[in-house]
């Protein structure tokens, strides 16, 4: 038996594999297809993927495009934006959310544009009674990043952000207000 | 007087006439420039693991909110010391002591090219010490932000911290050329020879510390090129990309180094045996194809990225190097229990761990940092590596729970074990206080396994960001905080302490030691050999050994892997409908 200082001595390359060092190498083996497996099938027949159209877009353009979808949407009495269609554009900036907060109708199905005017911020999600139902998007400047999002769920939504975007970070937060249709 | 003439003497040893000595422990024959400066990092390493370690305090106590010890304004630049000192001058700086053990000392010969070694030492300790001073001074002026880990583009960092993060880069480069001409003068005599595993393991390692070390110039410098004007807009994208070939690339030289430490303790303290040359090896050979791809993960959540590009790398290319691990996790066991029942150390499925220098500060350290890093760095690890995950996983506190078990109680645990045993092999320092170390690796896996647990279940289960001085009492401008969250931020907040402590009782036992501590004879093992010795000759082949107690815990490792990964789906499924 050699330890690991020793130079291996002869033909260790063919060495008999012990018996259960093989059935080890099975099972991991066929575990780290499995998990490939079901990460790459939910792309197909799954409802939660990461998954949108990217487009590049100077910041200010950007915040142009903004601009112009909050002219066009209409507002509630509190001031709540109500997107005119079914996009809805939100903009990172240190240290708010632009676009937010907007009602939205349960069960239809929005394109949520993501993206930033300034620096690089993390778009953090989840309902206010369930907050362990959260997730979590990067958002660029110089990238509007497309993703449809249905809520089933009528209720109060908050966003705030989680990367680091400059001192003021933790003042980020904007709401989605979600209502019965 | 008698401190400094400890001090001064650290560098002592009792060379032949060609500057060699034989390790009474292992039997290696070691020259004098190779221990020599393994010292020197050691010793470096561990002055950047307190700098760290005190910032750590500061941190986790504002993390706290109950405690909430330094406002936003300071808060960055804190967990900005915090990382820097320890993810990366901590483990570098030991990473480049391991690669000299892992050549020269395991092949019995001497460090080549010291003068690059001394080079490197120097620029890495300029790099070292402009980064930190840059991070300190970054918001003096108050239009730069500190860089955390990642200085992300465009933030407001300053240039003096990429130019002197590509320093410090420069100098690991140069300290890690005598390892590689060690290794290439050792093959130029026979190449057809083939290098102990654990110079294999350091070899490999040094291969993808390169690579990182590559991506890292490459990103820092296109960030200073456009902090000094050179270039006139940069992308936050291609950045992150370059970044995390450094970002996570250091990582992955943790987790090889470390491995290679466990290949190397497990044996000399543990009486470990390699069960299968061709199997760990192929496993050191997966890790050099596809783990760097798995940096790929920090981009899961990214915009611009295509779904097939993020499941490929993500994976490691079909989970490659995942692969790898999981056969490491059953080869190091298994060498263990292979080595003892040789020696008729236990019966029963268990018989071999039970019976095993529980009371050696080294093995139990090794140990706890297999267990720990396999079940609460390893499996999370692929959790939140996988796709869809990742958008429950992405920057959260649980993040932080993944890395803390990789690095504070994986690598940072085998660090300890494997400093241990420099001071009682190199330096030949007897513990100043035995009982003190055998309580070291207890205290602070116990305390960090119950932080790095919390993390993980505030960020998962009630989505707090990292990354953020306060957002569980007030989020400021909105009635919503994150106040679920806060008795387990309790539970947090005290096993930070102790923790923290145990870090402490480790430089505390570590330093004394080695001023105060007896010194070692020649010849004299120090309490740190396996029982029978280290080397058993003859009995059964180990193909045919009995390994079921090492499967036995592999089984159990696997059904926890199922389990939260099921239960990780379960959770990502109840979420509304998200993508196209």
């Amino acid at each position: 038996m050699s330890g690991p200082f020793d130079e291996p001595e002869g033909n260790w390359w063919d060495e008999p594999v012990n018996r259960r060092e093989s059935m080890w190498l099975g099972i991991a083996g066929f575990w780290s297809l499995a998990i490939f497996g079901w990460m790459s099938g939910f792309t197909r027949f799954g409802d939660q993927n990461p998954i949108g159209q990217t487009y590049d877009v100077e910041p200010e353009e950007y915040q142009a495009v903004v601009g112009e979808y909050k002219d066009a949407a209409d507002e509630t009495e509190e001031g709540h934006l109500i997107p005119p269609g079914d996009s809805v554009y939100i903009g990172g900036r240190r240290f708010g959310w632009d676009g937010l907060p907007v009602v939205l109708e349960a069960g239809r199905e929005y394109d949520i544009h993501l993206g930033s005017y300034d620096v690089q911020h993390g778009f953090s999600v989840r309902p206010e009674e369930n907050l362990s139902k959260q997730i979590n998007l990067q958002v660029f400047p110089g990238s509007e990043w497309v993703i449809p999002m249905t809520f089933d769920e009528p209720g109060r939504y908050h966003v705030i952000c989680n990367e680091f975007c400059g001192r003021g970070h933790n003042t980020m937060h904007g709401e989605f207000l979600v209502e019965e249709a | 007087m008698s401190v400094l003439a400890n001090v001064l003497g650290l560098f002592d040893g009792e060379y032949d006439d060609d500057g060699f000595r034989e390790c009474s422990v292992t039997g290696l024959s070691i020259h004098r420039s190779a221990e020599t400066y393994v010292k020197l990092f050691g010793l470096t390493a561990v002055i950047a693991l307190v700098i760290g370690g005190i910032f750590a305090f500061n941190v986790a106590m504002t993390r706290w909110e109950l405690v909430g010890l330094l406002p936003e304004d300071g808060y960055y630049t804190h967990l900005s010391m915090h990382a820097w000192n320890i993810l990366i001058f901590w483990m570098v700086f030991m990473e480049i002591a391991i690669l000299y053990v892992g050549g020269p000392i395991v092949l019995g010969r001497r460090l080549e090219a010291t003068i690059l070694a001394k080079a490197g030492w120097l620029v890495m300790i300029a790099g070292a010490i402009g980064v930190n001073y840059s991070i300190w001074t970054a918001t003096d002026t108050g239009a730069q932000e500190a860089p955390l880990l990642t200085a992300y583009v465009p933030l407001e960092v300053s240039a003096e911290f990429y130019a002197t993060a590509v320093v410090f880069l420069l100098g690991a480069t140069i300290a890690a050329l005598p390892f590689f001409i060690t290794i290439w003068k050792e093959k130029r005599g026979d190449a057809a020879k083939t290098l102990p595993l654990v110079a294999f393991g350091a070899f490999i390692t040094g291969i993808i510390a390169v690579e990182a070390i590559l991506g890292g110039i490459a990103a820092f410098s296109y960030a200073l090129a456009w902090r000094l004007g050179i270039i006139a807009s940069v992308d936050a994208g291609i950045y992150r990309q370059l970044y995390w070939i450094v970002g996570h690339g250091s990582q992955q030289i943790n987790l090889l180094a470390m491995i290679t430490v466990w290949y190397f303790l497990t044996h000399v303290v543990g009486g470990a045996v390699v069960i299968s040359e061709k199997v760990s090896r192929s496993a050191f050979i997966l890790y050099l194809f596809f783990i760097n791809l798995g940096a790929a993960h920090h981009l899961m959540v990214d915009p611009g990225v295509s779904a097939g590009w993020r499941i490929f790398n993500t994976s490691y290319a079909f989970y490659g190097a995942a692969f790898a691990s999981m056969i490491h996790a059953f080869a190091i066991p298994a060498g263990l229990e292979a080595g003892r029942r040789r020696r008729g150390l236990g019966g029963g499925l268990f018989g071999w761990l039970t019976s095993a220098p529980w009371k050696n500060p080294v093995f139990s350290a090794t140990i706890f940092s297999i267990i720990l890093f396999g079940f609460a760095g390893g499996i999370t690890g692929v959790l939140m590596g996988q796709m869809q995950l990742n958008m429950t996983w992405h920057n959260t506190f649980a993040t932080v729970g993944h890395f803390h078990g990789t690095v504070a109680v994986g690598t940072t645990l085998a660090f300890i074990g494997l400093v241990f045993f420099v001071i009682k092999t190199m330096f030949r320092r007897d513990f100043v206080s035995g009982r003190l170390a055998t309580i070291v690796p207890y205290f602070y896996a116990g305390a960090m396994g119950i932080v790095v647990l919390m993390m993980m279940y505030i960020g998962i289960l009630y989505g707090v960001p990292r990354r953020i001085s306060g957002v569980v009492r007030d989020i400021p401008g909105t009635e919503f905080s994150l106040s679920a969250a806060a008795p387990l931020m309790n539970i947090f907040g005290v096993f930070a302490v102790l923790a923290i402590l145990g870090g402490v009782l480790f430089v505390v036992v570590a330093v004394g030691s080695l001023l105060f501590g007896d010194r070692i004879e020649n010849g004299d093992g120090g309490g740190m050999l396996p029982d029978g010795g280290l080397q058993t000759d003859g009995g059964t082949s180990v193909h045919a050994a009995d390994l079921r107690g090492t499967f036995g815990i592999c089984l159990i490792f696997m059904a926890t892997f199922v389990a939260l990964y099921v239960l990780n789906w379960f959770l990502l499924t109840q979420l509304w409908s998200i993508g196209a």
